[in-house]
């Protein structure tokens, strides 16, 4: 069972850059050939600023971002290898460009214990806000992640 | 809220109606080189993933995808559609974990035109499904489109 006291704590702040390499890296992971996801001239071609952020692309702003995410959730009690991607939300706030650089905050918003007949699970509610290097507000993902016990 | 002045027009407001399906997207049979590559971009390097050992052991039948692999697919779809830079909020439910080898569907239909914050959005829920038609995810979204005849 994860540490309930944790409940609306708060993990220190990361920060990562965007990068437009990262995003042409990820949307050839997932099979898009989109060239506005290739290059900035391709994009800028397509009447875009710059390469577009793949509506994904927040992921790797947790896992390359924020070299603690495993270790956090090791700290709340939580197995890694137990757990289960549950839901995912991203709410796009302002628009993000390759460059910016990124302040990340994660919180655990809530959390429970279910007992069923399979043994017990935990669920697990994690809020990341985003702002950028004006103080911009820009991006909020939300995770429920499943425990199993 | 900002609008994006550079906002590509891929769909305007007034062609789309409630009811309307998206476009679905058909992709290739996930392989496990895929998983690897999507490990990697992502930084998601849980074993479950790429370790065919480590999914036998935990009863899963092999490795399984990444959620958020198949958020991805969906994620693609929704580019397709109205631009990515047009999101305003994307979010899925996992329903059931994918294999190698299954072919995911992405499909959609719109379910609200309205006004927010000075633009003019549609919400829209999306589904993946494989070819047994089981469900990996279920989802909505909401995007800004532009309109026909702005005014300056």
């Amino acid at each position: 069972m994860f540490d309930t006291s944790k409940v609306g704590h708060s993990f220190p702040p990361f920060t990562i850059e965007v990068e437009r390499c990262k995003i042409h890296e990820l949307a050839l992971a997932i099979g898009d050939d989109n060239p506005i996801y290739h290059s900035r001239e391709a994009a800028q071609a397509a009447g875009y600023a710059d390469v577009p952020l793949f509506p994904t692309a927040p992921t790797m702003f947790t896992f390359w971002g924020n070299t603690k995410f495993v270790s956090n959730l090791v700290n709340l009690g939580v197995n890694p290898m137990a757990i289960l991607h549950g839901e995912e939300e991203f709410e796009y706030l302002a628009p993000i460009n390759p460059g910016d650089t990124l302040t990340g905050m994660t919180t655990l918003v809530d959390g429970k214990t279910r007992k069923g007949h399979a043994g017990s699970m935990d669920i697990l509610k994690l809020e990341t806000r985003y702002t950028n290097q004006h103080d911009q507000a820009v991006l909020v993902a939300r995770t429920v992640v499943i425990v199993r016990g | 809220m900002t609008t994006n002045a550079q906002v590509p027009t891929k769909v305007y407001f007034e062609d789309v109606q409630v009811g309307d399906a998206i476009p679905r997207l058909i992709k290739s049979s996930v392989t496990h080189l895929q998983l690897v590559r999507y490990a990697g971009a992502s930084g998601d390097f849980n074993p479950l993933h790429t370790d065919p050992k480590i999914g036998e052991m935990l009863g899963l039948g092999g490795i399984i995808s990444h959620g958020m692999l198949i958020m991805g697919f969906v994620g693609q779809m929704l580019s397709d559609y109205v631009g990515p830079t047009a999101l305003r909020k994307f979010d899925v439910r996992f329903k059931g974990m994918t294999h190698l080898d299954d072919v995911i569907t992405c499909t959609g239909t719109i379910t609200e035109k309205f006004e927010a914050d000075g633009e003019a959005r549609i919400s829209g829920r999306v589904k993946a499904a494989d070819q047994n038609g089981d469900v990996k995810l279920i989802g909505t979204f909401v995007a800004a489109l532009p309109r026909r005849n702005a005014a300056q």
